[in-house]
This record gives structure tokens, C-alpha cells and sequence, in this order.
């Protein structure tokens, strides 16, 4: 604003100069005319008189303008030549600020893309929040139909509430299915959401008002590129999903992936339609035990979220007081949309902010790095600058002078951290996982360049403001008094220098604690057992909810396509199971009544649970510690069985044989039939848990997929192109997806964390580096200024031993108090980060003794050269020299 | 800045003339080139235009105000005014003249002698 002010100013004093300079002619005229003068005479008289009207007016302009241009301009031309002069200072300058710059920025990309934005395409997203149900011990779960259609009813301080069920179906006709996202949603999702069509229209609020109705659904705008080129006339063409045919009434805009961070989501369906598109999930809108419902809630204008939560706790509580039963107890809460558990941005957030931070150390130590830099250039100045100031340069304009050297450093360290962010931020993909990774676009948006700009401003003052005091604040006499000999050169610059290094040791020992605690965390996890052996076994899986099968199909499709598999040459052992051991999500439970075991008030009976086909314990190799594994004859003729693991026996068996015992589940008696050992489940940190198995033919659940695996003495990718070969020949219009080796997906969340850990090894080794080259600046500086000193000393007969002690016991302490700093604080970092590392002690001490150790030899690398310059001397050319 | 225009009075002497002369009563720019060559008897030929810089650097440093008015031919004008920066500024920079003036005679009286 100030700068559209200035402007308009100008502006006006151009025009006030102009009108001014006009009367004055037109005076000057009319007095010539007044002594008989011709018009034109008198005119071109008084021109003449005036002067060159364009020149003046200029230099009235000009009197406003042309100062702080030109000596901003000056400013500039002298802090280029300045670093012109000291080449390779410059560079490592701009280098290390590009380095910091660009993880800083690359990491902040994602944190918007993840974080800031979660779901690009909704309009004013600040006032979505997603609501999360509770249940009565404080955990977060999905909510139900019936539960979002009361608390819509209900809520004042939210104007709409919506709701969406992920899900995964098959799109369109058999010869050519393929597998998409959907989400089963209300009649409102768009609306609520702020989303506006790229074509056709979405559904009428109406929709939701009674089950079934018109089969209409909204497309995604990557489906419509992908399977109509971007047709318009899609708009009321029918597309089959899960074999039953819908009619397109809309498509979304390009930016709208859907209610799921990280998720693409192919088509809305109302969730009216849920019948048609999940034929066993008929009880979905009515049961209200049946939470999987992800609810979004736009605020009403003027209401505050604090408020809004408040209502939803009450109105939620007073919900559970009035059903009992399964919802006793239970609760909601509103999360910002970053917080919230549904989607990527969930397992992302701390890694990002850790990363962020990182970053952020590295950047800080770039800073003092370049501070120091400017400062030792401003101490080799005092002299010029003293001169400066006697001769009358105001203090302010050296201090700009020496703020205008910093912003180069920084305007062209951000340049070229900018540069190597594009390609850094692409880079970090690596760590997403990789089903979500395509939809986030760390792209080098206004918000990234206004947050790198301000990191520009930032490394400026930083970097720039103590070399600009200092350089300012010469004394005149002091400046100019001193002699080339004096040996006090500069103390409060060395002093403020000192204040730097230490500074950077400290951030990078926290950096280098920080980045051994997670290698820590990362061997220690590899280091568990999963209780499964994933070598050697290929995996498939398939959705056969998409192929709208019913149990008894499904059940023959299965049998059919593992029969095949195991006619493969080379499988030793294949199975399926609705869910993959160590998969990203928690897979899904069932409430438990144990035959005489009496749950505690308020004791969580919902139990995590596989269903799983026979063999399945062969192909895994979990080994059954008594009974049996699940038989081919365990079916809907047989009596329900289940096999529970050693946890599960323990805590609700105590002591008692399991066999036989009976558990209630689906509102049906099970028979323990065998116990297995315990293996890991949703990840290798988590501790033992009780677990359970359910035959599939007796337990199934069409809306998860089922994934095949097949234990192979073969290499495991010909067992891989089996499992689609099989599923294939068994049913064309089933796809196939995640058909890999088992031993690479369940190490997915493993590379994340390797990976985060090398990054943060990567970020602390390079603030290790910062800091030495500080470190040493500051050495080589110091023995230079001591030269005289020690040439003395060595004169005197000082031996190696006694000169090495000058400079060591300089470094020492500096190293030593930076140390202390640094550790002090590692050691609480480990205590902040304890709930996001494994195995790692809050006070790890191989950590911080590691992290010393490498601050210690890097310090010494950074002694080592000015020491070795101390020690050649040669007192006589010391003692002469300026 | 080479001043052309000026270049016949040392820098800073239009200025101090024209602090000077608004000191006694605030007018506009064309009053003022008038009542300088009438002052000096003629003997300063300024350049009417080079006034119109001058008093642009006075108002950028606040040494005068400028307030749009009307002149005794009844045309818009804008007149210039002192402030007391200006007087005060005025006060030092006679003060500093009339040394140097009288250092200047006085080495050319030495000459002379």
C-alpha cells in the first residue's frame, strides 16, 4: 500500500509542477504583453527566460525520485563488486543458502500440498471441518448413516453436513473393467464441499430422502479424459459400476479428487444407491453399529469452530444417551482437515513437520554461516567504514550498504534454492506412499514462492543485521585510531562471531541427534519379527464386491481361481484373505462375546480380525500352535469356526484349553478350532494384540477385496503374472491390482521410514558441514589476526605443543559450550519425538555420544588447517609484517 | 548534479535566497524570480526555471509548505511558505554564509594589501 501511496504522490507532484510552471509562463507573458509585446513574441520571450521546460520539469521530478533510486542502485553496484571480490566466498554463500533454501522450500510444497490444502478443488476449505465420531474410550471411528442423517438434523452451528464412503468398484462392462475410487455419498457432498461442476450438474438435495431412485452418478475428470476423451456428451450416457448401469448426470472439475487427502476418487454415487452398487451391504443406512461413513461438515458463517465442536460433542452425546446399546458411551468431535484421520495427510503430518524443522535448522545455520561470513568482511572493513562515517556517510546508509550485501547473498541463494527445489520436491515422492503420491502436486505455486521470498527476507535480516549494526556502529577514532598493529581488531565482531559458531554447533548436533534417533527408530523396527514370512510369496488381489457377486459366487470364484493358481509349476502353497497383514489401514473388527468370560465395564470387545481361505498359515508360515489351521470344508454346511492367536487366548482364555471354546460374532456361535501364534498386523511397532480368523466361506464381507498369495519356489514374479494369469481365465470382468510380491508391499511403511531417516541423515550431515566451514571462518580468522601473537610466542621459544594450545583452547571452548547447548536440547528432542520413534529411549545415549563424536572430528578436520598455519609462522616475517 | 542553470551562484545559494525572501511573506514562484532580480539590482540573472527545482528540493526536505492559491492577476497559483524547520535552516545557512563570506574578503583583502 505505502508503495501505491508513493505512487499516486508522484503523481501528483508531477501534475502540481506542470500547473505551476504553466501560470508562471502565462504571468510572464501577460507581463511582456504589458510592454507592447506581440503575442507570439511574448510567448517565445518568456520560454526563453524560463529555460528548457521538459529539462526542469525532469529535474523537479527528479528531486523526489532520483536519491533513493540511484543510491539504492549504488548500493547494489558496490555490494556486487564487493563479492566479486572474494569469488569463492560467495559461492559457498550462495550455496549453502541454496541448499537451505531449497529443502526448506521443497518440504514446504509438500506441507501446503498435504497440510495447508488437503482437499484442492472445495471452496473456501477454511470453514470444512471433518467430524469424527468417538467412541466411549476416545478413539476416533467412522460414523453411521443413521447417526450423520440425526446429527444433520440436529446441528445449528454447522449450515451442511456431509457424508462419503470410500469404497472400490468395478467400472464399466465386463470385457473391459476396470477399478476406480467411489465414494458413496449424501445428496449434498457437493454442495457442502463448495464444488462446482465441470459439466452436467451434481445430485438434488432431495436424494437422500429414501433408498434406491434414480441410478445417476457423478464422474471424476480424470475418468472422463480417461474413458471419454473429455466428451461433453457423457452427460446422460450410462456406465455400468459393478455391473449395474447408471446414468452420468455431472463431472467433476479437474482439481477435485474427492473427500480423501491423497485419494482419487473415480465417481459419487448417492449413497441411496448402496444396494445397487453393494449387494450385502443392505443394512448400511439402517444399522447404526455400521460405522464407515466419513462426515465433513461446512461451518455456518459467524460461528466459531470452537463452538461448532461444542455442539457436536453435546448433540453426539445426547445421540448415544438415546440409543444405548452399541453407541453408549460415544461421542463426535471436529478436526481441522489437516488433523483429521481420514487419508494420507494422517500418516504425513508428523514426518512433514519433522522434515520442516529439519529444514529449518538447516537453513538457520546457513544464516549464521553467512552472518559470520559478512561479519569477518565487515571487521576487515572497519577502516573503509570508520573513513566512511568520519567523512559524513550517515550510519543508517552503511548499514544499508552492508543489509543490501546480505540480500544479494540471499536473493541469489533462494534463486538458486528455488531452481534445485522443483526437481528436490518431485524427489520427496519417495516417501509417500505410492497410492496416494500422483494426486499430490507439490508444484511451485504463489503461496511456495511468497513463503521462499519470506525465507529470502528472513536469511536477510538474519544474516544481514548483526554485520549491519557492527559495520555501522564503528567508532569514528576508535575505527581509524587503531593501527594496522593493534591486536584488539575487531573483539565485538569476534565476540558476536563466536555467538554464531556456537549457534551452529548447537543446531547441528540437534540436527545430528535428531536425525540418530530416527536411524535408531528405523533399524529397530526392521529389527522386529513380523511373525510372518513374506519372502517368497506373491500377492493379487481382486474386488469382487465389483462384480456385484453374492457370497455363493464369490465363494466359487475364489476356490476356482486358487485351485488354478496352485496348478501353476513351482507354488508350494496358496490362499486369500480380506486382509493383508502390516497393510496401511487397520483392516476391520467384529464386537466379541467370549463364552464365559466377562468383559470389564466399558472393555472394548471389538476385536481385529482376518478372513482368511484354507491354507492360509501354509503360505504365511504362521505356525499353528494347537488345533488346526481353516479346511477346505469349513463352510456354510459346517459349523462357524475360528482361530484366534496367543494374545487373544491369554486374555480371554486364561488358562483355559481354547479348543472348543465358543465366541459370538455376526450373531452367531464360532468354535475355536486352533490357536496360532501371534504375528504383526497393521505395523511391526504395535504391541501384541488379541486377533482372530474367520473362514471366508463362512464370513463374507464383499466390500473389502480379497488378495490371493502364493508361496512360489519359483522367482516370485512368475508366481506374481500366475495370480493375474488365474484371475483372468476365471473371470475376464474381475481386475486385478496390487499384484506384487508380498515381501515389497508389506515393506512400504518400512521405506518410508528408511527414507525418512536418510533424508534427516542427509540434513544433519549438511549441517554438520555448515557448521565446520563456520567453525573454521572463524579459526582461520582468528590465527590471522593472531599471527603477530604467535610469531612472539614461537620467538620466545614457545614449542608446537604450547601454539597448538592458543588455538585449541579458543575452539575448544566454543565447541564445547555449542556441544553442551546442542546436547541439552537433543536430549529433550528425543523426549518431544518419543510417540513417532520405536525402541528409542528418550535419553539415547549412543545417539548423543555418536552425535559428539562427529561434531568433535568434523571440529577437528575444521582446526586442523588454521593450526597447521599457526604452526608455520615464521616469527621473523610475522614481526614484520603490516 | 551539474546545475547549469546555477551555475553562476554557488550550491545552495538560490535556496537560501529563496527561504530568505519567503521569510517575509509566503508567494508563488513567479513573484519570487521577480523579486530576486529586483533585489539584486539585476546584477543576479537567474534562470526563471531553475527556481522550480530549487523549490522542490525545499519541500521534499520540509523547509517550505506550498499551498495552491490565487496571484494578484488572479491566476491558480501555488504559494510557497516557510516552516520553522525553514527559519531554522535559513538561520544556520546565513549564519554559515556570512562566515565564509567574510573568510573570502578577508583573503582577498591579504591579496589586495
Amino acid at each position: 500500500m505505502i508503495w501505491l501511496d508513493r505512487l499516486l504522490k508522484r503523481r501528483r507532484i508531477s501534475d502540481d509542477l506542470s500547473a505551476e510552471i504553466q501560470a508562471h509562463l502565462e504571468e510572464k507573458t501577460d507581463a511582456l504583453l504589458a510592454l507592447g509585446l506581440s503575442r507570439e513574441d511574448a510567448e517565445s520571450a518568456a520560454r526563453r527566460a524560463f529555460g528548457n521546460v521538459t529539462a526542469l520539469k525532469e529535474r523537479g521530478h527528479d528531486v523526489w525520485v532520483w536519491p533513493t533510486v540511484e543510491s539504492v542502485l549504488f548500493d547494489v553496484r558496490f555490494a556486487l563488486r564487493q563479492l566479486r571480490r572474494a569469488p569463492t566466498l560467495t559461492a559457498v554463500v550462495v550455496l549453502t543458502l541454496g541448499i537451505g533454501v531449497a529443502a526448506t522450500a521443497s518440504v514446504f510444497s509438500w506441507t501446503r500440498a498435504i497440510l495447508i490444502d488437503p482437499l484442492p478443488g472445495t471452496g473456501d476449505p477454511n470453514r470444512v471441518y471433518a467430524l469424527e465420531s468417538l467412541t466411549a474410550s476416545g478413539s476416533w471411528t467412522p460414523t453411521s448413516w443413521p447417526d450423520f442423517r440425526d446429527l444433520r438434523r440436529s446441528l445449528t452451528s454447522v449450515s451442511g453436513l456431509a457424508a462419503a464412503y470410500p469404497t472400490s468398484v468395478a467400472i464399466g462392462d465386463d470385457a473391459q473393467a476396470e477399478r476406480g475410487g467411489t465414494e458413496l455419498v449424501s445428496a449434498n457432498f457437493f454442495d457442502v464441499l463448495g464444488v462446482e461442476p465441470a459439466a452436467g450438474r451434481f445430485f438434488p438435495l432431495t436424494r437422500d430422502n429414501a433408498p434406491g431412485g434414480e441410478a445417476d452418478v457423478v464422474i471424476g475428470y480424470r475418468l472422463w479424459q480417461r474413458r471419454w476423451n473429455g466428451d461433453p456428451s457423457v452427460i446422460g450416457k450410462v456406465v455400468r459400476i459393478n455391473r449395474f448401469p447408471f446414468t452420468v448426470i455431472g463431472v467433476a472439475p479437474r482439481s477435485f479428487h474427492g473427500s480423501m487427502p491423497g485419494e482419487d476418487i473415480d465417481l459419487w454415487v448417492p449413497a441411496m444407491m448402496v444396494n445397487q452398487i453393494l449387494p450385502t451391504a443392505n443394512s448400511l443406512l439402517e444399522d447404526r453399529g455400521w460405522r464407515t461413513f466419513r462426515v465433513l461438515a461446512r461451518l455456518t458463517p459467524g460461528v466459531s469452530s470452537v463452538a461448532a465442536g461444542d455442539e457436536v460433542r453435546r448433540v453426539a452425546s445426547a445421540i448415544a444417551r438415546r440409543e444405548g446399546g452399541r453407541s453408549e458411551g460415544m461421542s463426535a468431535t471436529l478436526l481441522p482437515l489437516w488433523q483429521s484421520h481420514w487419508g494420507l495427510q494422517d500418516t504425513l503430518r508428523a514426518p512433514l513437520v519433522i522434515l520442516l524443522g529439519a529444514c529449518g535448522l538447516v537453513l538457520f545455520i546457513a544464516c549464521a554461516n553467512t552472518a559470520n561470513l559478512l561479519l569477518a568482511r565487515a571487521a576487515g572493513r572497519r577502516r573503509e567504514l570508520g573513513l566512511r562515517l568520519a567523512l559524513g556517510a550517515p550510519r543508517q546508509r552503511l548499514a544499508r550498504q552492508l543489509l543490501t550485501e546480505a540480500a544479494i547473498l540471499a536473493l541469489a541463494g533462494s534463486a538458486l534454492g528455488l531452481v534445485c527445489s522443483i526437481w528436490l520436491a518431485r524427489g520427496l515422492r519417495a516417501i509417500v506412499p505410492a497410492s496416494g503420491s500422483s494426486l499430490i502436486d507439490p508444484r511451485m505455486d504463489t503461496t511456495v514462492l511468497v513463503f521462499t521470498m519470506a525465507l529470502a527476507c528472513g536469511v536477510t535480516l538474519i544474516a544481514g543485521i548483526a554485520p549491519a549494526l557492527y559495520g555501522s556502529r564503528q567508532r569514528l577514532g576508535e575505527a581509524l585510531g587503531e593501527g594496522s598493529r593493534g591486536t584488539s581488531g575487531g573483539v565485538q565482531a569476534v565476540r558476536l562471531r563466536s555467538l554464531f559458531v556456537v549457534a551452529e554447533v548447537a543446531l547441528a548436533v540437534i540436527s545430528l541427534v535428531g536425525a540418530g534417533l530416527f536411524y535408531d527408530s528405523y533399524r529397530n523396527t526392521r529389527g522386529v519379527a513380523p511373525g510372518f514370512d513374506a519372502d517368497h510369496v506373491a500377492m493379487g488381489s481382486v474386488s469382487l464386491a465389483l462384480a456385484g457377486f453374492d457370497s455363493a459366487t464369490a465363494d466359487a470364484l475364489l476356490a476356482r481361481v486358487a485351485d488354478r493358481i496352485a496348478g501353476t509349476p513351482g507354488i508350494t502353497a496358496v490362499s486369500y484373505t480380506d486382509y493383508v497383514p502390516l497393510s496401511l489401514g487397520q483392516g476391520s473388527w467384529e464386537d466379541l462375546e467370549v463364552e464365559g468370560y466377562a468383559p470389564e465395564r466399558n472393555e472394548n470387545m471389538k476385536i481385529y480380525r482376518a478372513a482368511i481361505g484354507p491354507g492360509y498359515f501354509d503360505v504365511v508360515r504362521i505356525p499353528v500352535l494347537a488345533g488346526r489351521g481353516f479346511r477346505a470344508d469349513d463352510d456354510s454346511a459346517h459349523a462357524p469356526a475360528m482361530i484366534v492367536n496367543e494374545t487373544f487366548a491369554q486374555h480371554f482364555l486364561r488358562g483355559r484349553s481354547p479348543l472348543g471354546v465358543k465366541v459370538k460374532g455376526w450373531g452367531r456361535w464360532f468354535t475355536i478350532v486352533g490357536v496360532v501364534r501371534d504375528a504383526k498386523i497393521y505395523r511391526l511397532t504395535e504391541s501384541p494384540a488379541p486377533y482372530f480368523y474367520v473362514p471366508v466361506r463362512q464370513v463374507y464381507r464383499p466390500e473389502y477385496g480379497y488378495t490371493f498369495l502364493a508361496r512360489s519356489r519359483l522367482p516370485v514374479a512368475e508366481a506374481v503374472s500366475a495370480i493375474t494369469a488365474a484371475v483372468r481365465s476365471a473371470d475376464p470382468g474381475v481386475p486385478t491390482y496390487n499384484a506384487m510380491p508380498l515381501a515389497d508391499y508389506v515393506g512400504v511403511p518400512l521405506r518410508g521410514q528408511q527414507m525418512a531417516a536418510s533424508l534427516l541423515g542427509g540434513l544433519a550431515a549438511v549441517a554438520l558441514v555448515l557448521a565446520v566451514i563456520g567453525l573454521y571462518g572463524l579459526l582461520a580468522y582468528a590465527v590471522g589476526q593472531r599471527t603477530r601473537e604467535i610469531g612472539v610466542r614461537i620467538a620466545l621459544g614457545a614449542r608446537p605443543v604450547q601454539v597448538l594450545g592458543v588455538i585449541s583452547r579458543n575452539a575448544g571452548a566454543l565447541i564445547l559450550v555449542g556441544l553442551g547447548v546442542g546436547l541439552a536440547c537433543g536430549a529433550s528432542l528425543g523426549h518431544v519425538l518419543s510417540s513417532l520413534l520405536y525402541g528409542v529411549g528418550s535419553a539415547d545415549v549412543p545417539v548423543l555420544a555418536g552425535a559428539c563424536t562427529a561434531m568433535v572430528l568434523a571440529a577437528a578436520a575444521a582446526i586442523a588447517i588454521p593450526a597447521h598455519r599457526a604452526l608455520r609462522v615464521d616469527p621473523i616475517i610475522a614481526l614484520r609484517a603490516d | 548534479m551539474p546545475d547549469d542553470a546555477t551555475r553562476d551562484l554557488f550550491p545552495g545559494a538560490l535556496e537560501m535566497m529563496v527561504l530568505r525572501l519567503l521569510r517575509h511573506e509566503p508567494m508563488h514562484g513567479y513573484a519570487l524570480v521577480q523579486r530576486i532580480q529586483h533585489a539584486s539590482n539585476n546584477l543576479l540573472q537567474v534562470e526563471e526555471g531553475s527556481l522550480y527545482p530549487a523549490l522542490q528540493r525545499l519541500l521534499k526536505d520540509g523547509l517550505v509548505k506550498a499551498q495552491w492559491g490565487v496571484s494578484s492577476t488572479n491566476r491558480r497559483v501555488r504559494i510557497y511558505q516557510l516552516t520553522p524547520a525553514g527559519t531554522r535552516h535559513l538561520e544556520r545557512a546565513i549564519s554559515s554564509y556570512s562566515r565564509m563570506s567574510r573568510g573570502i574578503n578577508l583573503v582577498l583583502g591579504v591579496a589586495d594589501a
